[in-house]
């Protein structure tokens, strides 16, 4: 029975300062089969890959590789197993080739030397580049490369040692829709080259799109082993999360045109070699989706007018008044909020607690005693932010970076609710972010839309463009080159534009 | 999970605890009188003074290695305006406040290059350190210039209230002005943004220019007002009469938990990582441990206290319970 699975967790236990996070869970993989992970966040897969990588010890419970019974306790293990792992987040060094990534510890070495062989090892690093038709060289430094291509360094890691399992977390999370298009004919021609992968993905149509078999957790058990045949969309996210959410709106959505009077109008912003002539007009309580593809300067155009970045030229008012957006500082005190693409990186203070990183756009509302901050003031207001949007969990002293990905954004988006806003910009608002979660800062934003806030949305989630904007914009190369105000939109019709296809034909998904 | 909060908050204290009861068993007749616990609070007091306005750079992840040549600098200045005036009263009153201006200049200096040149703080203060002890050397002429008087500038170093003697007070002055800063201004709630996730900070509306700026300056007043103290102390302005109080400072930062890449630390943290350097130098004397093996000890002492610190930060990690849980599975 148990031959035909490559890999094999049994009854594996787990628990964290006396929280028990997994229990008696199993999983089990066959050898060249696509197998989906999925749950929520704290659903405990993250957990259970730690445990399989060997970055967790299992309290009980057994591994087994082919049938054996393993113990796996570090990376090296893992490969020596034949086991690959690619992380959410990224473990390339910037300042290396990529050849140089993807051997890193393994260099091919000149006969009888030490020394590495550079050219065989760019070779070898090129014909694996050229064998997926990767946009690559093997001699770029990974520095300059964007986020998409350094994950795909990241994948060519795992292809380079001959893996016969290879984990992918979230492996999309920051690829382009073209990026992606190229990791699913990857992911496709391992299966039929016999490697087996565990795919953990929190976009629910790549799931059903590509896996064989799917395992579900729901607090830290076994929520459901579905066959493919039996992976249908909305059972699939009621098991996930035990409520039922309409995820199947989001393909389809007809416009419609927004009367109020106009809150924010931007006219011909450039900014010299990233955007150009970029105009348009938001009304108030309006939710602007920004399409395109990444780099096609969606986060640019946001930048600048929140102040982080300067532009060269154009003009942006705010309520009929001009606005010159000098320091953040001042975007915000005019009523602007931006929740930035980056979080972790842009978003909040990791060592510093939720009370703090909520409090601090907001010093300015917040009471004072002489020069002292006031804490009561300052604690209330941060109550107030982990009712409303359910932080988890509710201990304003917790610091910011040990919260899981879902709850971090909602820290910083929070920060944002507790001051009166005329224009909110969020960029990618749930990349990594569980449906659950997804759901409430869905809600959140129509909230404040029909509070009167402006919202700019950037997003490379089709659904979510669609699902939530009033009104959706593409961006293609640094200019605004649709626009979809009135009437039905589809997916196919964001994707066309925003990839530059003009005829019906050509659309590829 | 209460516990182990508590024990990590309160380890500095509880190991300071641990040096008292053990110098005071060891040494009962000489380590526990006040004449003694003066001298060691004295013998920090400056490195408390500079610690409590430095620990502003290290918690924005930059460091000031100048501050020893600048004390140096703020002395001169200071004993050389008192000779000049003959040594009045109002004299010294003008030697602080120009010290304090050459403390406030250099700050300014240090914050416009490390921002506007994007020069590594290491290396800038690394290089005006240089610079401030060629200044003193040049207007010393290298030599030491005594300054016994007036008695408003003697009473700095070695005036006594009670028991304790002035820079003592001054110490606790000053920290407690850092630690209402640090941890009840808005100023001290952006310092630790900054320090924790500069671009963060930045669309949260903060000025890192302003907080990076500000703070160089406080940790070159600081430096002025140490200058000034140990001109006091010593009874002379000497242009070498700082150097090494850097890594006195660094020292005590450490030891009291100041991360050195910034965002997280505490001043009551770095003081009573002074008050520990203070006692184990002070035990030292006490026993007899001759001068030329001090440093060796201080030294090992420093690197157990900081991997001890470091492991409870990974506590998870290294924790004793999950080391035998690992190695009950291997058996």
């Amino acid at each position: 029975m148990s031959q035909e699975y490559i890999l094999e967790a049994k009854m594996i236990n787990k628990s964290f300062s006396g929280v028990q996070v997994l229990k008696n869970v199993n999983l089990g993989i066959k050898k060249g089969e696509v197998h989906a992970l999925m749950g929520e966040n704290g659903a405990g897969k993250s957990t259970l890959i730690k445990i399989i990588t060997g970055v967790y010890t299992k309290d009980s419970g057994k591994i087994l590789w082919k049938g054996k019974e393993v113990d796996i306790n570090n990376s090296k293990d893992l490969q020596s197993l034949g086991i690959a792992c690619v992380y959410q987040e990224l473990s390339v060094i910037p300042v290396l080739t990529v050849a140089q990534n993807i051997y890193l510890g393994k260099e091919p070495k000149i006969k009888n030397t030490g020394l590495i062989d550079y050219k065989k090892m760019n070779q070898m690093a090129q014909s694996l580049i050229d064998q997926y038709e990767f946009p690559l060289k093997s001699t770029d430094i990974v520095d300059t490369l964007g986020i998409g291509l350094r994950q795909l360094v990241e994948i060519l890691k795992g292809l380079a040692i001959d893996s016969e399992l290879l984990i992918m977390d979230e492996p999309t999370a920051s690829l382009s829709g073209r990026e992606s298009a190229i990791l699913f004919k990857i992911i496709d021609s391992l299966r039929k080259k016999g490697v087996s992968i565990i795919y953990i993905s929190h976009r629910l149509e790549e799931v059903y799109m590509l896996s064989d078999r799917l395992t579900i957790l729901r607090d830290g058990m076994n929520a459901a082993i579905l066959e493919k045949e039996e992976i249908k969309p909305v059972a699939v996210i009621q098991t996930m999360i035990g409520k039922v959410v309409d995820e199947s709106a989001g393909s389809v959505k007809t416009l419609t045109k927004n009367k109020n009077e106009i809150t924010l109008k931007v006219d011909n912003l450039t900014r010299k070699g990233v955007f150009e002539d970029i105009s348009f007009e938001v009304h108030r309580g309006e939710i602007v989706g920004f399409g395109g593809l990444i780099g096609a300067g969606r986060t640019e155009v946001m930048r600048c007018l929140f102040g982080v970045d300067k532009y060269n030229n154009g003009k942006i008012y705010l309520e009929g008044k001009e606005f010159v957006p000098t320091s953040t500082r001042k975007s915000i005190k005019s009523g602007f909020g931006f929740i930035p693409e980056d979080r972790r990186g842009q978003g909040f203070i990791p060592l510093t607690s939720i009370n703090k990183n909520i409090a601090l756009t907001n010093y300015d509302i917040i009471k004072k005693i002489g020069l002292a901050v006031s804490s009561k003031d300052e604690l209330e207001m941060c109550l107030k932010a982990i009712k409303k949007i359910d932080i988890r969990p509710n201990n304003p002293d917790k610091s910011v970076g040990l919260l899981s990905g879902g709850n971090q954004q909602k820290v910083v988006i929070g920060k944002w609710l507790m001051r009166d806003l005329k224009v909110l910009m969020v960029d990618e608002p749930t990349a990594g972010i569980d449906v659950g979660a997804k759901n409430e800062i869905y809600n959140i934003l129509s909230e404040l839309a029909d509070k009167g806030v402006v919202i700019l949305l950037v997003s490379s989630d089709l659904q979510e463009l669609l699902r939530v904007s009033h009104r959706i914009v593409i961006m293609r190369k640094g200019h605004i080159i649709k626009e979809f105000s009135e009437g039905t939109v589809t997916q196919a019709d964001i994707l066309q534009a925003a990839s530059g296809i003009e005829s019906d034909e050509e659309v590829a998904l | 999970m209460i516990k182990k909060i508590r024990w990590e908050k309160y380890s500095r204290l509880f190991i300071l605890l641990l040096f008292l009861v053990v110098l005071t068993i060891i040494r009962p007749n000489s380590f526990p009188t006040v004449n003694n616990i003066s001298n060691v609070l004295w013998s920090i007091s400056v490195v408390g003074i500079l610690t409590s306005g430095s620990i502003f750079v290290m918690l924005l992840g930059g460091i000031d290695l100048s501050v020893g040549s600048l004390m140096g600098l703020s002395a001169v200045v200071t004993v050389l305006t008192i000779r000049h005036f003959n040594y009045s009263n109002q004299s010294v009153l003008l030697g602080i406040g120009l010290a304090l201006l050459v403390g406030a200049a250099a700050g300014i200096l240090h914050g416009l290059i490390v921002i506007k040149f994007q020069v590594p703080a290491f290396l800038v203060t690394f290089a005006t350190q240089s610079i401030f002890l060629g200044i003193s050397m040049v207007l010393t002429n290298n030599k030491i210039l005594s300054c016994l008087e007036p008695k408003l500038f003697t009473d700095i170093g070695l005036g006594k209230i009670g028991m304790f003697t002035f820079p003592i007070y001054f110490m606790i002055i000053i920290a407690l002005i850092s630690y209402f800063v640090l941890n009840k201004t808005v100023l001290g709630r952006y310092i630790y943004a900054v320090g924790g996730n500069p671009q963060a900070a930045t669309i949260s509306g903060i000025s890192n220019v302003k907080i990076t700026m500000i703070s160089y300056i406080v940790s070159g007043l600081t430096a002025a007002i140490g200058g000034v103290v140990l001109a006091s102390m010593t009874q002379q302005g000497m242009a070498s009469t700082g150097s090494g109080y850097e890594t006195e400072v660094i020292t005590a930062a450490v030891i009291g938990g100041v991360s050195l890449v910034g965002g997280a630390g505490t001043i009551q943290g770095a003081i009573v990582g002074a008050v520990l350097v203070g006692l184990l130098n002070n035990g030292m004397n006490l026993m007899n441990v001759p001068s030329t093996q001090q440093g060796l000890i201080k030294g090992m002492v420093i690197i157990v206290a900081v991997a001890i610190d470091v492991m409870q930060k990974y506590e998870r990690k290294f924790s004793i319970k999950n080391l035998l849980k690992k190695k009950g599975e291997a058996v």
